[in-house]
């Protein structure tokens, strides 16, 4: 089934185009079958590997598409979270694993269908996997940290199966085809609006799906609202509770807070520390907070950039940073604060991230700075983004007045969103802040992707070749203990060098209608409507 | 001059509102230029274990995230807004009304040409011009005060070029240019001054919707930055506290600013009915 | 007539071209570079960031890419949003209803609230209903737009729960609307769906009350100052020395005359609402225009902001227009430049 009327109507010189409901239909639809979540962004793809896509597009597509593995989820306390530790089959039955690690077989479903109704075939899933290395989209760049790079690696072993396989057994490659990138799409249906300079149909598959997944698209107004119904015929797992869930983009923070308390809406995720504080308090509302394991917010001096590249003065202003009260005033405490640790040379475990030893001194930062040559102190900018100034501008304000202490200036920059990423990847920001999120959160994924290569995710724009050995090695490392011992000597590197400062990992805040449970946290920072339910 | 003094006192006692716009007016300059005296706290000092306190004896606006006085911080505050208000509205207006005034005057080519920049200027939707002029400069008070004038200049230009167009044919005008009265003394000595009652109206709006402004770009995330104390900001920032319960962030700053925006409307309103010359008798 | 209002249309084509060139150079002024904002992507490097660069178009020169515009824009077509991955042309269509069903509706009701103030001002000048208008006016002016609006929300939806539910043009809920006009109190009325006709002014009226409470002073002021030289004149004196009732000197003829400035006024007014109106748009999550273009502005995604700035200007262009020329019918005095 083709969800393109819109497109049309609005060739037409139509008007907000939606697919319309017959009028019988709409009201069966009671409120309570209904989840209405909204979110301060937007939903603006369809398909989350088109360049561009925000995380709330990822999101809807976990809920639209299938993919042949997922995560499972946990316990943590009364919530439940991810576990990247569990992989079991979603729109794949059973995953085989070859002894030696580097074969892979799915094998399919045999009564999985596309929203369209045909029947999945291996062709659709070699198909899907091919697009995921060989797309101009973001998909191929995340499939090569498993090791995942060419279409010659997928290969159809059976009427109902399809293999993976990699040169070397690396611990990241099923992992990969859990994350958002990977999703399985009906090649039948694609190809159909595939051209010769678009052969796998990304211009198409933006703004419609050829899925399979729980949820189809009922309604997609990008930037305003999206909406979805439920698939009955879903055979990936669990038929979920709501038969229908309107995804909202409200960018007032105080009306969402307003719309949860009083019930218009059922869900967010993205309220200010202080307004969830409030509504737990005068407890309308279920309130969840879960430690966001794979996530944090971090403080990077361009290595690059002197003074910074002077491993004293990055030692120096990690001491001289007001922690406790940065974490107070910016986030509430409502976080796991990554400083105040006491630990020296090797930490305790090699979890990542993991409070490390970071504390306010401002003697020891005036002796670091004499050390290292700068008696005086120097001037440098302090960089936030627009958007994350609800809890960036506190941090910056803080620190400029520590600094000022230990006599080095700080002039503070507030930039639009465009301009801040703009400036990163160029590596001109000198001193910042900003959140990152790990979907594999496998410490060497971590240090791979944050501390390694002249590329856009290595935020302090670090090179230390002890550490660059160290992660190729421990990419296809089999030996536990080994792989231990590699994890906390990376770690410690980060300890000593400093390249730049872990602050928290802020919690993640869903809050809710008290008769809406089961939310789990998920490793994209989204919500997964499977989970949900309304008793 | 003890004419035009009488007329002020005259003025002001029929109009009660505008005396005492007047002082609030000199109010608001006296704290701007004093507001290191008189506040009580450092407005960029943090206090972080005080956050969020409600007003009280110790600190009369209460404190805001940081732990910082709320009320010295609206005090300093008050030099910021003057500042912008003033330049931004000071300069749109002169260049304005004089570039307005000639192209009404002299017509023709000048009037022309002028009259084609101005149109594209005054089509473009203002306040996201200015947005746009605020993300390509940077957000300084500086680049604020300019991007503010700019967008408030096409008004003046026009309203000027309207009011001398209606007037330059009239009696007096003729007789001034009978009487060997060269063009630029004309416009400058007959013709702006009887345009400025007009005029005035706009510029009270104006001083007023400079500092609005500057709120509204604050509220996009595009306005002054941190740790500077500016009223915009901080009532940007305090709406989002307001469901949170701590509503002196939002009251106190919010009132400062309305009261300085009414002041400058009201004065401008009694700055009119002084320099309207049909009201002299 | 016929001629003037071509010359006028004629000398209006510079300055839309003006209008197009200089935001074109403008957006290109701003720094941030799209490309880089919208490859988001986990590990994506160079090439990708080179690859979305060259899918917008900005690999090329400067002057290359303004001669495709201007060329595109003759032809119709705004460019694609990076944002909401459409057709600029078709956003707006699907936008600009919204807004201007809001700053008609927000118009409305200022000009119902401040033509009788105005009169009723300059019937009594001086006088304590005088000041009264006058402050209660420019009380509207002194606060910031998103300010009254979070603030309305705040009392009338949050607290008194008199307000529905502050997001958008209907009840999300609610059945989808009939898509005549894009005028949703226009729309409900013509198929008669007078329930949902009252859901939608329910929704209208919170953020058309924070814009006319904004626009309030001028219209007001401009209204009881034009009355007071209307009524100051000679040809209202002389009707009142030849004994016509007040009443009837007020409507019949101070009233008429009064208004034209008041026209002239609400027409900028009009334009600069249409295009001011972003703050209210954000607060209300009001699906217009503007906070359209905001988004775009924010994200260095030009073609929005660029085809926003061109909807505007040709609105603006066409309210200016149909201002001079009544202006210009009724005051012979003002030369038609």
């Amino acid at each position: 089934m083709e969800f393109n009327r819109r497109q049309g109507l609005a060739a037409a010189g139509g008007l907000a185009a939606s697919v319309a409901l017959p009028t019988g239909e709409a009201s069966a639809q009671t409120r309570a079958e209904t989840l209405r979540y909204v979110t301060g962004n937007a939903v603006n793809s369809l398909d989350p590997t088109v360049p561009g896509s925000t995380r709330e597009s990822f999101g809807v597509s976990m809920n639209v598409y299938d993919r042949l593995a997922a995560f499972g989820r946990k316990r943590l306390g009364d919530n439940w979270v991810f576990d990247h530790n569990e992989i079991r089959g979603e729109l794949a039955e059973r995953i085989d694993r070859s002894p030696d690690g580097r074969t892979f077989a799915f094998h399919l479903r045999p009564d999985a269908t596309w929203h369209d109704g045909t029947p999945v075939t291996a062709e659709d899933i070699k198909w899907s996997l091919d697009r995921c290395v060989s797309a101009r989209s973001l998909a191929p760049p995340q499939m090569s940290t498993g090791s995942i790079t060419k279409p010659e690696q997928f290969r159809i072993a059976g009427p109902r199966t399809v293999e993976l396989m990699v040169d070397r057994p690396d611990r990241l490659a099923l992992s990969n085809m859990c994350v958002p990138y990977a999703i399985m799409i009906n090649s039948t249906l694609a190809k159909r609006h595939a051209t010769t300079d678009d052969p796998w149909a990304l211009a198409w598959l933006k703004d419609n799906t050829a899925a399979s997944g729980a949820y189809m698209i009922e309604q997609h107004r990008p930037g305003t609202q999206t909406i979805l119904r439920r698939n009955d015929k879903w055979k990936g797992g669990a038929l979920p509770n709501f038969q229908r869930v309107i995804v909202q983009t409200v960018p007032e923070v105080a009306t969402r807070a307003n719309l949860v308390e009083r019930g218009d809406a059922d869900l967010s995720i993205d309220l200010q520390p202080s307004d969830v504080a409030a509504l737990e308090q005068r407890g309308r509302v279920k309130v969840v907070s879960v430690p966001q394991t794979n996530g944090f917010t971090h403080i990077s001096m361009n290595n690059t950039i002197a003074p910074f590249d002077d491993v004293k003065v990055r030692q120096a202003i990690a001491a001289a940073l007001p922690y406790q009260h940065m974490f107070q005033a910016s986030l509430f405490s409502r976080g796991r604060a990554l400083f105040g640790a006491d630990w020296t040379g090797t930490p305790p475990t090699a979890d990542f991230p993991q409070p490390m030893p970071l504390a306010l001194n401002l003697d020891r930062a005036r002796e670091l700075l004499r050390e290292s040559g700068h008696p005086n102190g120097f001037s440098t900018t302090f960089t936030i983004g627009t958007g994350t100034s609800a809890w960036a501008e506190p941090m910056a304000a803080l620190i400029k007045e520590s600094l000022a202490r230990i006599n080095i200036q700080v002039d503070i920059r507030k930039l639009p969103d465009a301009q801040f990423n703009t400036g990163q990847a160029e590596r001109s920001l000198p001193f910042y802040t900003e959140g990152g999120t790990a979907w594999l959160p496998a410490p060497d994924y971590f240090f791979r992707l944050y501390f390694t290569r002249p590329q856009r995710w290595n935020f302090a724009s670090f090179n230390n070749e002890e550490l660059n050995a160290l992660t190729r090695e421990a990419q296809f490392e089999t030996d536990p203990a080994k792989y231990e011992a590699a994890c906390k000597r990376m770690i410690g590197i980060l300890a000593a060098e400093v390249p730049l400062i872990l602050v928290w990992q802020p919690l993640h805040e869903a809050v809710m209608a008290r008769n809406v449970e089961g939310y789990t946290y998920w490793f994209y920072r989204q919500v997964d409507f499977r989970d949900l339910k309304r008793v | 001059m003890s004419g035009t003094l009488r007329h002020v006192g005259w003025v002001l006692r029929g109009n009660p509102m505008t005396a005492a716009a007047a002082v609030g007016a000199s109010l608001l300059l006296f704290i701007a230029f004093f507001a290191p005296w008189l506040a009580p706290y450092d407005p960029i000092a943090s206090n972080v274990p005080i956050a969020l306190q409600p007003p009280s004896a110790a600190h009369w606006a209460g404190t805001d995230q940081l732990g910082r006085d709320v009320f010295s911080r609206i005090l300093y505050g008050t030099r910021v807004d003057l500042a912008i208000a003033f330049s931004a509205v000071s300069l749109s207006f002169v260049i304005g009304a004089v570039v307005g005034s000639f192209c009404g005057y002299v017509g023709g080519t000048l009037d022309r040409v002028v009259g084609r920049l101005v149109d594209v200027l005054m089509a473009f939707p203002l306040f996201v011009l200015a947005m746009a002029l605020v993300a390509a400069l940077g957000n300084s008070i500086e680049n604020i005060i300019i991007a503010t004038a700019f967008i408030n200049l096409p008004f003046y230009i026009r309203f000027a070029r309207a009011e001398v167009n209606v007037r330059r044919n009239l009696g007096w005008v003729e007789a001034a240019r009978a009487s060997g009265d060269s063009d630029i003394s004309v416009v400058l000595r007959f013709l702006l001054p009887n345009i400025l009652p007009a005029m005035a109206v706009q510029i009270s709006l104006n001083l007023g919707w400079a500092i609005l402004n500057a709120a509204g770009l604050s509220f996009i995330g595009l306005g002054i930055t941190p740790p500077t104390a500016e009223w915009g900001i901080m009532v940007a920032e305090g709406a989002r506290f307001i469901t949170s319960g701590h509503w002196w962030l939002v009251a106190f700053p919010g009132l400062a600013l309305m009261l300085a925006v009414l002041c400058f409307n009201l004065l401008g309103d009694g700055l009119r009915d002084i320099l309207d010359p049909r009201m002299r008798t | 007539m016929g001629r003037r209002i071509g010359v006028r249309l004629l000398s209006s084509v510079p300055a839309l071209f003006g209008v197009l060139v200089f935001t074109f150079l403008l957006m290109r002024v701003l720094p941030g570079d799209p490309a880089v904002f919208f490859a988001a992507g986990a590990n994506a490097g160079q090439a990708e960031i080179d690859m979305v660069r060259e899918q917008m178009g900005l690999d090329k020169p400067l002057h290359e890419q303004l001669v495709r515009y201007l060329w595109d824009i003759t032809r119709g077509n705004l460019g694609n949003s990076m944002t909401t991955g459409q057709p600029v042309r078709t956003d707006l269509i699907e936008r600009l209803p919204a807004s201007l069903e809001l700053t008609f509706s927000a118009l409305l009701l200022a000009l119902t609230l401040a033509l009788p103030l105005g009169v009723l001002a300059a019937l009594r000048p001086g006088t304590i209903v005088d000041h009264f208008v006058r402050f209660l006016c420019t009380l509207g002016v002194c606060v910031p737009t998103f300010v009254s609006g979070l603030l309305l929300i705040y009392v009338f939806y949050y607290l008194l729960n008199w307000a529905p539910d502050p997001t958008g043009r209907i009840d999300i809920f609610a059945a989808n609307a009939p898509e005549i006009t894009g005028f949703l109190l226009i729309d409900f009325a013509l198929v008669r769906d007078w329930s949902a006709w009252r859901a939608a002014a329910g929704q209208l009226i919170l953020p058309a009350s924070t814009m006319a409470l904004f626009v309030l002073a001028p219209l007001a002021r401009m209204t009881r100052a034009s009355m007071l030289a209307v009524l100051g004149s000679d040809f209202v004196r002389t009707a009142k020395s030849l004994g016509l009732s007040d009443l009837r000197i007020i409507v019949v003829y101070a009233l008429r005359n009064a208004l034209l400035p008041v026209l002239t006024i609400s027409g900028i007014v009009f334009s600069t609402m249409l295009g001011a109106n972003v703050l209210v748009e954000k607060v209300f999550s009001w699906p217009g225009v503007a906070s359209y273009a905001l988004d775009a502005l924010l994200a260095s995604d030009y073609a929005p902001v660029q085809g926003f700035v061109l909807l505007m200007a040709t609105i603006f262009v066409m309210v200016n227009l149909l201002i001079d020329i009544l202006y210009g019918v009724a005051d012979p005095r003002a030369t038609v430049a």
